[in-house]
């Protein structure tokens, strides 16, 4: 009796450790593990030799081994980013360009977000069908469409033309106004749907309440609408900050050689130079650039949260 | 209500009283459901006025029409003799708690409570003053640096009852706001209520499914049925001189019985059973001979013993059941031909209730003046 117990008790324990394994194996099998070899090539030395860099780790020489190849390891590749402006300079470009077209992106999605949610209750899962619609076709084939209308004897030209709105076509593609364009475009379901989740939560008696007690549309939409959302509001923008931030397929295709992006870069490090070590050094800084605001803000939260109580 | 005031409060009596609210043929449709039917009803200023009836009769949408959350179909709403259709809700002197309280989620107690003031023109350093004032009314100090998410349902409550009465509003809409406080502190809030009335002289309208409530109190009662108002009157006046036996049976305990009515001095003779002597009753009523009527019986109006007692009205029944409520016991008794009646006594005696059991014959008694007499 007591025996089988206690088996049922150490199959809870297992089955307990199983669930809590599970998402820890997958964060270490396809996050950590690839880190560290990213890390590890970050501060090896270019090489003639498949692969292309050293030293590789040889442990049939044992300890020593390891000793050589721990000594041949150093941080020189991230020297040399410090050294040539072009890193710090597609860095602070991408920085630039990811903010701004999460801010684009917010001004967009945020008032559609609260239309979707004030909308009659039967139409709601129309609109979301809408805006996830999209996604049906490839990624890459939207991003072309986008160079069709937007080239100079694109669409946009032939109908803003037509209209006899401008004589000459508009230059867009090839500019980072093209890359906004194709970003926002792109990314607006991640913002939309995040807040609008928060929004239709919301109980609309609040907004009443805001009024009755003194509010004017303004005021009730400032001081309690948008507080409310703001957890969405930021899911929203992580979602579209972060994969912004290394974007390369948008600043490839629509940017043309006048949008300097860290994404591009790093392609073009691994594929044109082959010279993975940078490549590498340049892909943990850009981990680093976005891991770091996102620890910040949870600590924040957490905070916070605290303080509540 | 305690305090001796020398003359009796009842402005609705006096034709020169001016009326805060005038509601003239306010009509609501919803879709073609109408929720409110061609209301026409003042309410004076101090006025304590409950709303009551049953569960979708469109009580809160009259609230929601005077807090100016929903515009009447049809009709006009006047506050202070001005028509109030064209002001917004922010810009109306009237503040509501809702029912389903409304409490921002973001804001902590005390900040719920500065919400209302902080849009005001009221300067910021009486605001601190003023939220402490309302934090000890409804005795949540402890509690002001929580969020709504952090205290109990029936302090949430209170915190929007709070809210609304900050602003000191000409007019305070009360959605329920008792519903969800047990009895004791239910009761003391009542009483705080009627205090505050009398302390702020700010009208009340409050809503409530609870008729103990409403007749402790309100001023005056309406009660609500369909979109249309039963009866408005004073609390005695409703509980004595129901117009309907819908509203009789509403308020407190009653036993309808249907008959005939027939002129007698005074009076009518309702007939209401084969072979019966007829019920008489007084009535300001005018029934043609043999119209159809219902006769409304309180049970504490009606005196039990066992021998026959001289009376208005005597008859005999046998007890069915006997419900024992501590101070008094409801018989119910079923007359010949199976009507039944219900009638109270209080147990003044320590073996009262022994004296009557079930399955007993006994005799049934009440004065001509103590039913009422209502058409049909
Ligand atoms: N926005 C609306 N659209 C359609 N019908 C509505 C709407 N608001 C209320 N109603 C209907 O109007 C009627 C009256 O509603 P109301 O909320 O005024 O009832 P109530 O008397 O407050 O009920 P309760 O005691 O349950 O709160 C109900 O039948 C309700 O279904
Ligand atoms: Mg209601």
């Amino acid at each position: 009796m007591s025996d089988m117990t206690e088996d049922t008790d150490r199959l809870g324990a297992l089955r307990r450790w199983a669930l809590i394994l599970v998402p820890y194996l997958w964060l270490l099998g396809l996050f950590l593990v690839p880190f560290i070899i990213v890390l590890k090539i970050s501060v090896s030395d270019i090489a003639l030799a498949i692969p292309p860099y050293a030293p590789t780790l040889d442990l049939s020489q044992g300890w020593q081994g390891l000793r050589d190849f721990l000594g041949k390891l150093d941080f020189e590749n991230y020297i040399f980013l410090t050294q040539d402006d072009l890193y710090w300079k597609a860095y602070l470009s991408s920085l630039r360009i990811a903010v701004v077209a999460t801010v684009l992106t917010l001004l967009v999605g945020f008032p559609v977000a609260h239309a979707m949610a004030r909308a009659p209750e039967e139409w709601r899962p129309t609109l979301m069908m809408l805006v996830i619609l999209p996604f049906w076709t490839s990624f890459l084939i939207r991003v072309y469409a986008w160079i069709g209308i937007l080239s100079g004897e694109g669409y946009l030209n032939q109908f803003l033309m037509a209209l006899g709105v401008i004589d000459s076509p508009l230059t867009i593609l090839n500019t980072p106004v093209a890359v906004y364009i194709g970003i926002v475009y792109t990314y607006l379901p991640f913002m939309i749907l995040p807040i609008y989740a928060t929004l239709e939560k919301m109980d609309d008696s609040l907004i009443e309440a805001a009024e009755d007690l003194g509010c004017t549309r303004l005021q009730s939409f400032w001081l309690v609408t948008l507080p409310l959302a703001r957890p969405g509001i930021i899911a929203g923008c992580f979602l579209v900050f972060i994969p912004t931030l290394g974007e390369f397929v948008i600043p490839s295709l629509l940017g043309g050689s006048n949008t300097l992006m860290v994404g591009k870069v790093l392609w073009d490090e691994f594929f044109q130079n082959r010279d993975w070590p940078v490549a590498s050094a340049v892909a943990v800084i850009l981990l680093l650039l976005i891991i770091l605001p996102v620890v910040l803000f949870q600590r924040n939260q957490e905070r916070q949260g605290e303080a509540g109580k | 209500m305690t305090g001796g005031a020398p003359q009796v409060f009842a402005p609705w009596d006096d034709p020169k009283a001016k009326p805060l609210i005038e509601f003239r043929g306010v009509t609501k449709r919803f879709g073609d459901f109408t929720a409110v039917d061609a209301i026409d009803l003042n309410i004076y200023p101090r006025e304590f006025f409950a709303l009551l009836g049953p569960s979708g009769c469109g009580k809160t949408t009259l609230m929601r029409m005077l807090a100016g959350f929903e515009t009447p179909t049809e009709g006009h709403i006047l506050l202070d003799g001005k028509d109030l259709a064209a002001v917004p809700p922010n810009r109306r002197a009237v503040n509501m708690m809702f029912q389903s309280y409304a409490l921002f989620p973001h804001l902590t107690v005390y900040d719920n409570i500065a919400f209302g003031l902080k849009r005001s023109d009221m300067p910021k350093s009486e605001i601190d003053g003023r939220v402490t004032e309302m934090l000890k009314l409804v005795q949540l100090g402890p509690f002001a640096k929580r969020k709504p998410h952090q205290i109990s349902g029936g302090q949430r409550q209170r915190v929007a009852l709070a809210r609304a009465l900050a602003k000191a509003p000409k007019l305070l809409l009360l959605d329920e706001p008792l519903a969800a406080l047990d009895k004791k502190l239910r009761h003391d809030t009542q009483f705080e209520l009627m205090d505050i009335q009398e302390k702020t002289g700010t009208t009340f309208v409050i809503v409530t499914h609870d008729q103990e409530e409403a007749m402790t109190v309100a001023s005056r009662i309406a009660v609500m049925k369909d979109g249309r108002l039963l009866q408005v009157s004073t609390p005695p006046q409703i509980y004595e001189n129901p117009n309907s036996a819908y509203v009789a049976d509403f308020i407190g305990d009653v036993t309808i019985i249907n008959g005939t009515a027939e002129p007698h001095p005074d009076g009518y003779a309702v007939h209401w059973a084969e072979g019966q002597a007829p019920l008489v009753v007084r009535s300001p009523l005018t029934l043609s001979s043999g119209q159809a009527c219902h006769l409304a019986i309180r049970p504490e109006k009606v005196d039990v013993s066992k021998t026959r007692p001289e009376d208005d009205n005597v008859v005999k029944g046998e007890v069915i059941d006997i419900a024992y409520l501590g101070n008094l016991s409801t018989f119910h008794v079923r007359l010949p031909g199976g009507q039944m009646l219900k009638a109270q006594k209080f147990n003044t005696e320590h073996s009262a209730r022994k004296e009557i059991t079930w399955g007993d014959e006994i005799w049934l008694s009440w004065s001509d003046e103590c039913a009422v007499l209502l058409d049909r």
